[in-house]
């Protein structure tokens, strides 16, 4: 969020029912809280699905936040609970949606590992088709926590202190969750390094 | 440090999450040990290869995202006004009531909506009786209690008697088709009651689906302008989609879109507006594109001007 916006003159407005306020506030949030959903999910439908939910979760219970952590840390809370909740369940439905739907018809999504230059060089194009497979393959692996450890410092580039604070658990646990996503997925992508 | 508790560490390391006195010992010692080097690169080798695959969410699938939830908030009934406010200000108990629009516009006096709270409570000591209908809508009569005052009854340290003082007033339901002239003729009336934006809702609610009756229409034109509550404006815009094609209709829905303060009133009218396309309404997209906040409006009223091939901007 920008500096120049009073995050917390915001969230008062918003818990005295001034919606415009609301809107700001969902501005300032809404890209990252859709790319986590992106990332994670992979399925465009599902990620507007969380962003829907997430967001009118927030504004039906701003009036409970009470500034004892980061308006970040609280919507991230929200956000990330909804995206466990779509991991569990795809977990237990055993999907592996290689192919991610888009507004304009699927997609796959291993497409989206072709490198520029790599069109010239058939060999290099398959290679780099290969591991976006393999890192998808590896990213399933992991239990929906530590695939959500993993996206929160990896993609989003939070700190693990910040992210067991999300979570509801310790720095601690998260260091030792991202440490079994990484020896995991090495672990799958070994020959391809 | 042995190469065992390196291991664990390297994740760390390329995160940058390690304390610099315990990087500085993890530096060295994968300079002094191949095998912890060798682990080192594999752990590289997999940032370079995951940072490949960020999916970025398209501008149009965030557009879409920001406008679902937009709708939901201001157009398709989620609560705008949250049961606890709601609970806080004593008024209405749950149903409806927990679903009523903006905050802003709640207008309803305080001793009003007490009334209200206590004729909830104490609808239980009423006695409703049946009274014959007439022409076709049935009415029964209730009296409602509020409690005016409480003290000691004059000799109370002797007989521990309180005196309660009630207003009661007489409430008389009244139940008939939507088409029954009368029925309609209280509903027209109830939605212009300007102490109860609640009751206003309900009425325009009801109404909307009637509105190829030109009372029902002239209301819900009067209603989408005038309504000092968002969510009877929105309610009203519902009624007249229908009739986004009727000069009259399309005039008011200008007006909305041009003077609304309300985001999700502005979304309704344009919603309605562009889905015809229309020359006269050249001039008020333009406009619209120049001043409007909301960026899915001025999505909307460029892409229809770019339909109609009329310029964005005015010269």
């Amino acid at each position: 969020m920008s500096p120049k916006i009073d995050e917390a003159g915001l969230i008062r407005a918003v818990q005295r029912g001034d919606q415009d306020a609301f809107e700001q506030l969902v501005r300032a949030y809404d890209q990252s809280v859709l790319r986590l959903a992106v990332n994670l999910l992979r399925s465009q439908e599902d990620a507007r699905d969380v962003f829907q939910e997430a967001f009118l979760r927030v504004f039906r219970s701003i009036d409970s936040f009470r500034f004892d952590c980061s308006f970040h840390t609280w919507l991230y809370r929200i956000v990330t609970n909804i995206c466990l909740d779509y991991l569990r369940k795809r977990k237990v439905r055993k999907e592996d949606p290689a192919v991610v739907d888009t507004p304009e018809g699927p997609l796959d999504r291993m497409n989206d590992f072709e490198e520029e230059a790599a069109h010239a060089d058939p060999e290099r194009s398959l290679w780099n088709r290969q591991l976006g497979r393999r890192i998808e393959g590896a990213l399933d692996g992991l239990t929906p926590r530590e695939r959500m450890v993993f996206e929160l410092r990896h993609y989003q580039g939070l700190r693990l202190r910040n992210i067991g604070e999300i979570l509801g658990t310790s720095e601690e646990a998260a260091k030792n969750c991202l440490f079994r996503a990484t020896q995991k997925m090495r672990a799958e992508l070994g020959d391809f390094q | 440090m042995n190469c065992e508790s390196v291991s664990k560490l390297i994740p760390l390391y390329f995160y940058g999450e390690l304390p610099p006195e315990e990087e500085d010992r993890l530096e060295q010692h994968l300079h002094s040990c191949a095998a912890c080097a060798r682990q080192g690169e594999s752990q590289r080798a997999l940032h370079v290869a995951l940072d490949r695959r960020t999916m970025e969410p398209s501008a149009a699938l965030l557009a879409e995202s920001r406008h679902d939830l937009m709708r939901s908030i201001y157009r398709d009934g989620a609560p705008v006004m949250r049961r606890t406010e709601l609970a806080e200000r004593g008024g209405l108990s749950g149903g409806w009531a927990a679903w009523l629009p903006s905050l802003g516009a709640w207008r309803m006096p305080l001793g009003a909506s007490a009334l209200l709270a206590l004729g909830f409570v104490t609808a239980r000591l009423t006695a409703p009786g049946a009274i014959p209908s007439f022409n076709g809508a049935s009415l029964t009569p209730e009296v409602i209690s509020s409690v005016r005052s409480v003290q000691p009854a004059a000799d109370s340290a002797r007989s521990g008697e309180v005196q309660i003082v009630l207003d009661e007033t007489r409430r008389r339901v009244v139940s008939g088709q939507m088409n029954d002239s009368n029925i309609q003729r209280l509903m027209l009336a109830a939605a212009h009651d300007e102490n109860n934006p609640g009751v206003r809702w309900e009425s325009v609610d009801l109404l909307k689906s009637h509105s190829d009756s030109s009372p029902v229409r002239e209301l819900l034109l009067n209603r989408v302008m005038e309504d000092p509550n968002a969510g009877v404006r929105l309610k009203a815009l519902e009624g007249l989609k229908a009739y986004a094609a009727d000069p009259e209709v399309r005039k008011a829905l200008a007006q909305v879109l041009l003077r609304d303060d309300n985001a999700g009133v502005r979304i309704g009218a344009v919603d309605a507006l562009t889905a015809h396309a229309d020359e006269n309404m050249v001039s008020v997209l333009q406009s619209v594109v120049q001043k409007e906040d909301n960026g899915y409006v001025r999505r909307r009223c460029a892409k229809a001007l770019k339909d109609m091939n009329a310029s964005v901007g005015t010269f």
